[in-house]
């Protein structure tokens, strides 16, 4: 039974977990969709009553029946280098590549539908809510005179992107930022802005769920210094920290939820030790945490892959993605 | 007519690391100029940055 990792050559993070499971024996194959239909090809037919369906990448051919489990890491979008390119082409290759994979039964990390709603931050937030974690003051609107309100009952504010996603004409990043006392709020008229309470940090925090396993680090920051750690002109090193089973409890309760088997959660922690919820990365990355803190994050997403395929009990969105 | 957010743009940084190493489609795995692997060496790793949570990625939201 074979692991296929979806994503692209550039991925040494992939790599990390490539190399544990080929320590293991565990057979891989890791394709990229944008090398539909050059490198990558796909098969699957529909024939009494049933499936079978084949991929191939690089020259390994692997029967989609015989996956014991999918990790969606960086994908390209299908059919993206293909000689002739074209949106029309990535659809039907999407539609073929991820329909046939959508079809079995085997585990995903993370199922494309769980993938899918888990990006929204909104959402995000309100299950945090519901699950219990703290989670800072938060508005997203449209309306200029809500943002007025909400800065003068709030008036220590941050500002990111509702999606987390950047503007690429020209490529810029939009990070998390420090909203000015005296702002003038009208653009917010002109597209959704997500402002939040900003909490006075003394770490932050970068909690990487693997299935059921915790592995939580922290990097002293501080409290003047760039909001974004992403930005951050730090060298404090990321250390291990413990979980306190309440977070713990609520992290798990997010994650059941979520119906995903991986997630990085970004919290930063106050002055009192509160750990304020602030995303869930379902694709985070975590080879800058494992390089500073020396957590298997790599081996146990390689133990998780490499469970056998048995045992598992669809999930109501078709997915297989329970968190053994 | 800029959104608000975008006040607070700045130039997305990019990561150099095209010559550092380079995919094995047999192996599936990137490797250095002298055949290593390249996720083997933590010390490179952390100099690229290329596990790095970062922002401005063209194709991904999660960092």
């Amino acid at each position: 039974m074979t692991v296929l990792i979806v994503t692209n050559e550039e991925d040494v993070t992939a790599d990390m977990v490539v190399v544990h499971l080929n320590a293991s024996g565990v057979p891989v194959v890791r394709l990229d969709p944008a090398d539909l239909t050059g490198g990558v090809a796909l098969s699957g037919e529909f024939v009494h009553g049933a499936f079978r369906g084949h991929l191939s990448s690089a020259g390994r051919l692997v029967s989609i029946n015989g996956l014991r489990s999918i990790w969606t890491r960086r994908p390209g979008a299908a059919a993206a280098r293909a000689a002739a390119p074209s949106a029309w082409l990535t659809e039907e290759a999407g539609q073929a590549l991820y329909g046939m994979l959508r079809g079995t039964d085997v585990r995903w990390m993370n199922h494309p539908d769980a993938a899918g709603r888990a990006r929204y931050k909104p959402w995000q937030l309100r299950l945090a809510q519901r699950c219990g974690l703290p989670v800072p003051a938060t508005l997203i609107t449209t309306f200029p005179q809500a943002a007025r309100e909400f800065a003068a009952r709030f008036p220590d504010l941050v500002v990111k992107p509702v999606s987390g996603a950047h503007p690429q004409d020209p490529p810029r990043a939009v990070p998390t930022s420090r909203v000015a006392p005296d702002a003038d709020f009208s653009a917010v008229a002109f597209g959704p802005t997500l402002l939040q309470r900003r909490v006075v940090k003394r770490a932050d925090i970068r909690l990487t769920v693997v299935g059921e396993r915790l592995l939580a680090a922290a990097k002293v920051a501080d409290a003047e210094a760039e909001v974004d750690v992403r930005f951050a002109a730090s060298d404090a090193p990321w250390r291990p920290v413990e979980v306190a089973p309440r977070v713990a409890e609520a992290v798990r309760a997010y994650m059941r939820e979520a119906e995903l088997a991986y997630g990085a959660f970004d919290f930063v922690e106050d002055a009192d030790g509160t750990w304020w919820f602030l995303e869930c990365n379902q694709s985070g990355q975590f080879g800058f945490i494992e390089v500073d803190t020396g957590q298997p994050i790599s081996l146990s997403i390689a133990e998780w892959l490499a469970r056998p395929a048995t045992g598992e009990q669809p999930h109501a969105n078709g997915a297989s993605a329970k968190v053994p | 007519m800029q959104p608000f957010a975008l006040n607070y743009a700045r130039p997305a940084a990019e990561l150099e690391v095209t010559a550092a190493y380079v995919y094995d489609s047999g192996l599936q795995l990137n490797v250095l100029r002298d055949g290593r692997i390249a996720a083997r060496d933590h010390a490179l790793l952390r100099e690229l940055g290329t596990t790095t949570s970062t922002a401005g990625s063209k194709t991904h939201f999660d960092d």
